[in-house]
């Protein structure tokens, strides 16, 4: 059995309170005399994780969520408060946008000045150097301070120099997001050349197509928790979702189910799931059954929605649509029941909405939603899956 | 220490070398000039201003007798006060790249010494060309009591520098203390000029020693090191170890409170 390249077990870092100096004098007495200081702020709490060889890690999370605390402690600049870090690999590379860099210094000066921060010896500098400023490829601006450089600049340089280092294990900090198309391809490039020959990556990013891409596991992280760990599909789906339905509370509260209308909801179920939530695959059968209550006699109509999770409607149907009475069962009770034999949803955070309404078909009385969600592989854009083929010309 | 620490390490050193001439138009020059001029200042203010006298004994102008032991000084309270800053001046790197830490401390050092070396060997070649009567054959004890003032300022710095990080009033305070010292030394004064008690309240300066050690030799015509070279090496030791287990201690957190 291989050994993972890097694990940790509980890590979590707190930040101790640096604010006046009467508290650093504190946490300066303590960690003098004892070795840690107390109180303070956590930023990351029982982190748990191996990568190992040959492995992609994505790390996702809204900003402030820790990812860069993380990173820190993973590159070995910041020590957990508690719990263990262990390395096996000998280079672990951080790109980060500038990180390293001295602005006041040459891009020349930087790039060997950074290429001994990630281990080179300076005759092995001497002979990469050529393949380091061809890869760079910002011609003689190498020869000019980095503070005239542009963002995207620096980040070439850095990378070209993490390229020629070839790290056992690469870790990059949202820096594919600053190159240019062209620098951002051979980058991409790069990176899959260094997977496939069996380099390992650990990636920071916001966007999901890049991590979809790139790596086949991810780490969701919220609030310095891990909230999810795994395939990286389903924890970026999960993620997104996730987003969009926090927009969408923002957008505002929803009406629930309302017990003084005339015609209400008793209940819904969503496939055989009597619980909260439903994952199902692209393409799965959904089932709904919904039971209504009707004091006159009278069936009452059932209108269905799904919208996304940020609130977009997807697709809205209602009994009279169709010309579908609501089956009586009793005790002014009335059940619907819809199917969706294939739904053609793609991956992601959906919500089905239910609404009864007066028998005329004009009044929404009582409103009942419920989340699912979709799962799948797929990177295909949009909400749905339209059928399609495609032909030779 | 590897090849790829060593190859840092010398980039720092290069950098902070380099940083002190950045910007001017001929570096290299002053390198060599600064020494000579604040050499001239000196010889002025207290050769012909306050008639300084050399101890009895020695034949040569007060000017000399000073910068033999002015220079050691200027490296330990220059390396002493470089170094300590060095950790909260390389901040930004130190929040992004992990890297020996001491390394940045020592290389301040260094640079420092190497400076004031350069400057040292520019004020001996004066002398000589002046025509003042040095003693080679001590020259081996003076180089011995520089290496072991390094250690000293080294160990002094790594623990003043991961201090700082927490106590910034360090910061403020230090140069006034490095000036304080500077005249409990005997640089300007030769601790035979002292009233007999005082002068033996200055041995409990370490600094006495090492002008004592440094003069003995090349002015004093006393070639051989004696006890007090090796309990000079023994206690910078003691220090350097103290300094370097303060700054093992405090580093793992430095990022916190930079």
């Amino acid at each position: 059995m291989t050994r993972p390249l890097l694990s940790l077990a509980n890590a979590s870092k707190r930040y101790p309170p640096t604010v006046n100096s009467g508290e650093r004098f504190r946490a300066f007495w303590q960690l003098l005399w004892r070795g840690k200081a107390e109180g303070g702020t956590a930023v990351l709490e029982d982190i748990s994780f191996d990568i190992m060889p040959g492995e992609s890690l994505a790390i996702i999370g809204s900003n402030g969520a820790g990812k860069s605390t993380l990173l820190k402690i993973i590159t070995g600049v910041l020590a957990p408060t508690t719990g263990t870090i262990e390395q096996n690999g000998s280079v672990a590379a951080l790109l980060e946008l500038g990180a390293g860099f001295d602005p006041e210094y040459t891009g020349l000066d930087n790039l060997r000045m950074n290429a001994a921060f990630l281990g080179l010896s300076r005759r092995e500098v001497d002979e990469r150097l050529d393949d380091i400023l061809a890869f760079a490829d910002i011609g003689d601006s190498v020869y000019e301070p980095v503070k005239h450089y542009s963002s995207g600049m620096v980040v070439r340089l850095g990378f070209a120099v993490v390229a020629s280092v070839r790290p056992d294990l690469l870790i990059t900090d949202e820096v594919l997001a600053v190159g240019d198309e062209s620098f951002q391809k051979k980058c991409i490039r790069w990176i899959e050349g260094y997977l496939a020959d069996g380099g390992t990556m650990l990636m920071v990013s916001h966007s999901m197509y890049q991590v979809q891409k790139l790596c086949r596991h991810a780490l969701w992280l919220d609030e310095g928790k891990v909230s999810m760990y795994g395939d990286v599909f389903d924890v970026t789906q999960s993620y997104l979702a996730w987003h969009e339905r926090k927009d969408a509370r923002d957008v505002g509260a929803r009406a629930g189910s309302n017990p003084d209308a005339p015609y209400r909801i008793r209940s819904m179920t969503l496939g055989e799931n009597e619980g909260n939530s439903l994952m199902l695959a692209v393409g799965d059968p959904l089932e709904v059954r919904l039971e209504l209550a009707a004091p006159d006699g009278r069936s009452p109509e059932a209108l269905f929605g799904i919208v996304r999770a940020d609130g977009t409607p997807v697709y809205g149907v209602a009994t009279d649509h169709d010309e579908i009475e609501p089956y009586p069962v009793g005790d002014n009770g009335w059940v619907v029941i819809l199917r969706f034999p294939e739904l053609p949803l793609l991956p992601g955070g959906y919500t089905l909405r239910a609404h009864a309404m007066d028998p005329e078909g004009l009044r929404v009385c009582d409103t009942i939603e419920q989340s699912f969600t979709v799962t799948g592989r797929s990177r295909e854009l949009g909400l749905v899956r339209l059928k399609h083929e495609w032909r030779k010309p | 220490m590897s090849r790829s620490t060593l190859a840092t390490f010398v980039l720092l050193l290069q950098r902070d070398v380099r940083a002190r001439f950045i910007g001017s138009a001929s570096g290299w020059i002053w390198l060599i000039l600064n020494p000579l001029l604040l050499l001239a200042v000196y010889s002025f203010v207290f050769g012909v201003i306050f008639q300084a006298r050399v101890p009895p004994g020695l034949e040569m102008p007060f000017v000399a007798w000073l910068a033999v032991a002015l220079w050691p000084w200027l490296m330990f309270s220059e390396g002493v006060l470089k170094g300590s800053q060095s950790i909260r001046e390389h901040a930004a790197l130190i929040s992004k790249v992990s890297l020996p830490r001491e390394l940045l401390v020592f290389a301040s050092v260094s640079a420092v010494f190497l400076l004031h070396l350069a400057g040292y060997l520019a004020v001996f070649l004066v002398l000589v060309v002046l025509g003042i009567d040095l003693h080679w054959a001590g020259l081996p004890r003076l180089l011995l009591a520089l290496v072991s003032l390094f250690v000293l300022t080294s160990g002094l710095a790594l623990g003043l520098s991961a201090i700082q990080v927490y106590v910034r009033d360090l910061e403020q305070a230090l140069p006034t203390v490095m000036m304080f010292w500077f005249f409990l030394t005997p640089i300007l004064y030769a601790p035979s000029l002292l009233p007999s008690d005082l002068g033996a309240w200055l041995d409990l300066n370490p600094l006495t020693w090492w002008m004592a050690e440094i003069r003995g030799g090349i002015l004093h015509a006393e070639s051989l090191p004696g006890w007090p070279a090796l309990a000079m090496l023994l206690g910078s030791l003691a220090v350097a170890w103290a300094g370097h287990r303060i700054f093992r201690r405090l580093s793992p957190y430095f990022e916190d409170f930079l």
